[in-house]
């Protein structure tokens, strides 16, 4: 069963064409480094989310590889220019099945 | 008397007061929350509900209370209805006399557990503790800080206080030392803030994640390289109390971003 968490997006809803749109999403993760001991002294794995793809209207405009020195929870922000009204979709894969997907939609003018 | 030594009498007094006043814990509208002190950009990750990252605690813990758990199988929705109106204050009246013990907030909702649900109290630190203190909490958001000053209430306070003031660890420091005698002033670089418990649980930076008072004061006692009260021990909830007293009248941040 692949693991999935929270996601936060924010974005505008609506958006002059050919303007320029600022994109802030933020994800739930633990982002367990691999570097870490437990209490007992065993090594705790590495739990991480490994890339992130945004799509806008099935057209990637965006993508980032997440690597073990990123914080917890970790925030994305990015622009792109408002082409034309539609989905933009956010995608989150990661270690042992992580993955989590959210859309946000927009209104071109 | 002669005037010579009238007028020593009134330097000395003076003086008195002046080294009084530098070493006073800052009351009234002297305090401050440690949120003026952190960078614009931390603060805007607090005000906006979609940068803090302790959202995610508060979404979780709404889930929670929606969830039934527990032998009698009973949400905390089902007793205590809408949270946003029935929480709305409660958890800046915390730390609280409840049937004579002193109890966090944390605290009183593990107890409901027990005795409501019949369910496990969650652990301490664990993420469903912190999720439903910080949904219970943000319900107070804005609100006042308003704690019970009864008499009853008086032995912890005074309790509270002495551990304030009570030099502790190899470092032999006490909290007031620091965070009332000398706030404002810095330490390795940082401005040393006048701990007043505002934003709890808080997210903050350097633990990447969500924790209670209860871990931050723990934290503290580390730093002075003291022995740490356990968690729900008598002198860490008495100590929680004594600072939300002294925070008293202050809005609640709860959840909070802290660097």
């Amino acid at each position: 069963m692949s693991k999935t968490s929270r996601t936060l997006v924010t974005m505008p809803a609506t958006a002059k064409k050919n303007e320029i749109i600022d994109i802030r999403i933020i994800v739930q993760h633990d982002m367990e480094t691999g570097f870490r001991h437990s209490e007992q002294g065993v090594r705790i794995a590495r739990d991480i989310i490994r890339e992130f793809v945004c799509t806008y209207n099935g057209v990637e405009i965006f993508r980032a590889d997440l690597y073990p020195a990123i914080a917890a929870n970790p925030m994305i922000t990015f622009s792109t220019v408002a082409v034309e009204s539609g989905v933009l979709e956010f995608n989150w894969k990661g270690d042992n099945d992580y993955a989590s997907s959210t859309t946000s939609k927009i209104t071109v003018t | 008397m002669t005037e010579v030594l009238k007028t020593r009498i009134y330097f000395f007094f003076a003086l008195n007061c002046a080294i009084a006043s530098c070493f006073a814990d800052p009351a009234g509208i002297d305090r401050q929350s440690s949120f003026a002190l952190m960078s614009p950009q931390t603060q805007a990750m607090q005000n906006d509900p979609a940068q803090n990252p302790a959202t995610f605690w508060v979404l979780d813990g709404q889930t929670l209370w929606q969830t039934p758990a527990g032998k009698k199988n009973n949400s905390c929705a089902q007793c205590h209805g809408d949270a946003e109106l029935s929480m709305k204050g409660v958890s800046a009246s915390y730390p609280k006399l409840v049937n004579g013990k002193l109890l966090n907030i944390e605290g009183r909702i593990n107890q409901c557990r027990i005795e409501h649900q019949q369910a496990q109290p969650f652990a301490h630190e664990s993420k469903e503790a912190l999720s439903i203190a910080a949904y219970v909490g943000n319900q107070s958001k804005g609100m006042p800080i308003t704690i019970d000053e009864s008499p009853a209430i008086d032995i912890h306070l005074r309790a509270g206080q002495k551990i304030f003031e009570q030099r502790m660890g190899q470092l032999n420091l006490s909290c007031a030392q620091c965070h009332a005698e000398r706030s404002g002033l810095k330490l390795a670089g940082n401005v040393i803030p006048q701990a007043h418990p505002t934003g709890y649980p808080i997210y903050r930076l350097e633990w990447q994640t969500v924790g209670s008072l209860e871990r931050r004061l723990r934290n503290c006692m580390s730093g002075v390289r003291a022995e740490p009260f356990a968690f729900d021990s008598q002198e860490i909830v008495d100590l929680e109390l004594y600072l939300m007293w002294r925070a008293r009248g202050m809005p609640l941040e709860t959840p909070a971003v802290r660097p």
